[in-house]
């Protein structure tokens, strides 16, 4: 096999989405131009739609039918990409280039063990003969690589058995069972905890080293760029504004744009001219939740497997917690606390014993995915309106008169709300896919103001944003909480944005609350296993630790 | 290559949709001129124009009765698209008021509206329909009702299925955070969203449905004598088929040409629509 410096090398790459009615529209890669080094990892990054997955489909050749390259070359091992057959192309994926996504949840098929949907990938591969016994050898070799020590038991395994980072670690062991030259990881960390996040990173570095496979990493998390990646890109609307070495581009950016994501990226609200806040603790909580247990039906599979063992099923054991008025709560815990099924039972959503006591009639609830918080069939005014209809005030606001009139008097709300929320009236008319992400989580924001609640439960509004739009929401939230009194209980594990907004923290763990208390006490002095666990795996984030070999 | 097949937007779903058009349209097109003009009176008979090849007179021949094949056909063809219509219209209202609630509830209402449901296909469709025209008599209210009462349970199947889907989805729940009312939900947020997955449904219900009134007008059950159908045309002229082909053919023609555009219209529906789904 020649040995190329580049890889692959992108040559003035100009990309657009042609329609019938705009034939020549804004390309969305607008003469990109860049090599990957044979060995190296890339870190690509900018905020959502510059641009980046498009690139990384285009090197793979997985475009939309409907995108059109209008100039440019790829070239991979010195082979033009762009001038081979789709059938040549096909056989290059997988064996030459490898690929992973940002969901493992969505990208392995639920109804198939993990080690034959392992074997599938060299079985696709025709020039790969193997007998049975050696292609299990190597998915068990493959699978122990990527960190699992028992390989054997988890090649038996149904997907939704193993939890995301494992199913992560799956992927990647499928990625890299051929031994690809490239590997493409499109956002593969963003769905996952800091704990994981950190595993992840370090079984790819080491894939790196050992397979010696090339990485083409794709990411809005600068934080996990840094201690990762070789060589880092910044895209921006489709152009590549910044490239350095990893360790100059972040540390002493020279393009004005970089210098601006790393800001939003720090969360720094003392940059953002943010005050602490103060809470009054002898008002009357808000929220009063007093020994929640809560737990979901055992699974027909395990009921089948262990019928003799009486599990705990379990997720949360006694939980009790308080929000005071106008107060901010970080909430964190690695996956698989009970986070999330803490919230689905104090917004009623899950039977559970205990007591939940809510002091206004409504609480308001921002939802991690961006992308299936609004009702895709409807436009934001019918939102915002169905939001005030079912808040039972609309009559309130709306007062006496005409139709017309009354009419009048609900828009003029749902304006006024949005415009809090950082939205104009043109919005009013969109539909939710005509809206980025972050706008997306500002509706859904808005549509809990206009409820006028005296709490906002948010369960991880920033894990799926890229880093300016997380920077704007903690703003806005930050701003609502001080002119609108309302109180926050934010779910996330994003550590640093807790310390920076939230004067209470609430650490869980197993189910149970493990720490409670001021922010800069637990932080600064954990108690518990847990807290001192997660504060690690941050500080890791930022030093990768150098692969032992 | 590449950009060769980026051209266009589906052009698959395109072909489908000209076709389809074409095809119903020769059908609609036929029916729309029989509401106010045919060249004869579809009943009119006369005796010395008995099983008349086509010719000018009679484009498409005549029957035993000396009836115009022509005439009859594009009165047919009013019996066919009213019958398949309104019984969709029937099975798909019923079946979408019985599948959303049973996929959004769940439990004891899914489980009780799915065996009612499941009872109702578990037969064969036409003895059903064919027991229930034979106990409430054979008029076209009745095949309509009986239709309508078959089909129904494969649209709330459809329902049922997207429900369960949707309703997981974070707008959903957080519509009940805000306080929205079941059958609101129901209604204004999960239904706009079945709509997609629907009219497919709906365009094969039609073809289906048009396909089961030939067979029941065909054993003499559907549209009465001396109305048309171009199943009941069909199961009249079998015994000329030797000595009047043209008796047999254009209304199987017609047949042919309604469902084959129905399905064809269905076909680039779901093809637009699994690739829009695509990003």
């Amino acid at each position: 096999m020649t040995r190329h410096i580049h890889i692959v090398k992108v040559h003035h790459l100009t990309l657009s989405f042609p329609t019938r009615n705009d034939p020549n529209p804004k390309p969305v890669l607008d003469d990109v131009d860049f090599g990957i080094r044979d060995g190296e990892i890339l870190g690509l990054i900018g905020n959502s739609g510059c641009g980046k997955t498009m690139t990384s489909l285009a090197i793979a050749g997985l475009l939309p039918e409907n995108a059109e390259i209008t100039s440019g070359s790829i070239k991979f091992a010195g082979k033009n990409l762009l001038e081979m057959s789709p059938r040549e192309r096909r056989s290059m994926l997988g064996k030459d280039i490898g690929m992973i996504f940002q969901e493992p949840s969505t990208a392995l098929d639920p109804l198939m063990v993990v080690g034959k949907q392992l074997e599938e990938v060299l079985t696709a591969h025709k020039e790969n003969i193997q007998t049975k016994e050696e292609r299990h050898k190597t998915i068990t070799d493959m699978l122990e690589l990527v960190g699992f020590t028992n390989a054997e038991e988890i090649m038996n395994r149904y997907p939704h058995q193993l939890s995301g980072g494992q199913r992560q670690r799956v992927l990647i062991a499928g990625a890299a069972l051929l031994k690809p030259r490239l590997l493409i990881c499109d956002e593969p960390t963003s769905s996952l905890d800091t704990v994981t996040t950190v595993s992840i990173l370090q079984l790819l570095k080491e894939l790196c080293h050992n397979l010696h496979i090339t990485i083409l990493f794709i990411s809005h998390d600068l934080s996990v760029v840094r201690g990762f990646c070789d060589r880092v890109m910044v895209m921006r609307d489709g152009k590549i504004v910044d490239r350095d070495t990893a360790s100059d581009i972040l540390s002493n950016p020279r393009n004005a744009f970089t210098a601006e994501l790393l800001t939003n990226a720090r969360l720094d609200t003392r940059i953002m001219g943010f005050e602490p806040i103060k809470v009054d603790y002898t008002k009357d909580p808000v929220l009063t939740a007093t020994d929640i247990t809560a737990g979901y039906g055992r699974r027909l599979f395990e009921r089948g497997k262990n019928k003799d063992e009486k599990a705990d099923n379990k997720v949360l054991h006694d939980v009790s917690l308080k929000v005071y008025p106008n107060e901010i709560v970080g909430l964190i815990g690695g996956s698989g606390s009970g986070k999330t099924t803490l919230i689905r039972s104090l917004l009623g959503l899950l039977p559970h014993s205990g007591k939940v006591e809510i002091k206004s009639p409504r609480i308001g609830v921002i939802f991690q995915d961006p992308v299936s918080c609004l009702n895709p069939a409807h436009t934001i005014k019918w939102h915002m309106s169905e939001a005030l209809e079912a808040s039972g005030k609309a009559n309130e606001i709306k007062g006496e008169g005409t139709y017309k009139e009354r009419k009048a008097k609900a828009l003029a709300r749902i304006t006024a709300v949005l415009e809090i929320c950082g939205l104009g009236e043109e919005h009013l008319t969109r539909h939710p896919n005509e809206l980025s992400g972050g706008q997306r989580q500002r509706v859904a924001i808005a549509m809990c103001l206009i409820q006028d609640p005296s709490l906002i439960i948010a369960d991880e509004p920033f894990s799926s944003l890229d880093a300016s739009s997380s920077a704007e929401l903690l703003k806005l939230m930050t701003d609502i909480n001080r002119e609108q009194h309302t109180a926050f209980l934010i779910i996330t594990h994003n550590i640093h944005i807790v310390r920076q907004i939230a004067p209470r923290v609430i650490v869980m763990s197993n189910g149970k609350i493990c720490e409670e208390g001021t922010t800069s006490e637990v932080l600064t002095n954990p108690q518990s296993e847990a807290t001192s666990k997660l504060l690690d795996a941050e500080r890791q984030i930022h030093v990768i630790l150098p692969v032992q070999n | 290559m590449l950009s060769s097949k980026t051209k266009y937007r589906s052009p698959e779903a395109s072909a489908f949709y000209t076709a389809g058009m074409i095809l119903l349209g020769i059908v609609v097109l036929a029916f729309l001129i029989s509401l106010f003009w045919t060249p004869y009176s579809p009943d009119a008979t006369d005796a010395s124009a008995k099983l008349l090849a086509p010719c000018i007179e009679h484009p498409f021949g005549t029957d035993n009765f000396g009836r115009d094949v022509l005439s009859r056909i594009m009165s047919a063809s009013k019996y066919t698209i009213y019958i398949s219509a309104a019984g969709v219209a029937i099975a798909l209202i019923l079946g979408t008021l019985a599948g959303i609630p049973a996929g959004y509830f769940g439990g004891y209402i899914d489980k009780g509206i799915m065996l009612l449901g499941n009872s109702i296909m578990c037969f064969p469709g036409i003895l059903l329909a064919l027991v229930a025209v034979a106990v409430f008599g054979a008029s076209v209210t009745n095949v309509i009702w009986a239709l309508g009462l078959v089909f129904a349970p494969t649209f709330a199947r459809v329902c049922r299925v997207g429900t369960m889907e949707i309703k997981e989805l974070d707008y959903i729940t957080h519509a009940r955070v805000m306080g929205v009312k079941p059958y609101r939900i129901m209604g204004f947020h999960i239904f706009p969203n079945l709509v997609p997955q629907l009219l497919p449904a709906t365009v094969i219900g039609l073809a289906n449905m048009t396909l089961f009134e030939s067979g029941m007008s065909y054993l003499g059950l559907g549209v009465q004598p001396p109305d048309a159908s171009f199943g009941k045309m069909l199961s009249d002229s079998q015994a000329y088929i030797r000595v009047a082909p043209w008796l047999v053919i254009f209304p199987a023609l017609m047949l042919v040409f309604y469902i084959l555009g129905l399905y064809f219209i269905s076909e680039g529906l779901r093809v637009n629509l699994a690739k829009g789904g695509k990003r």
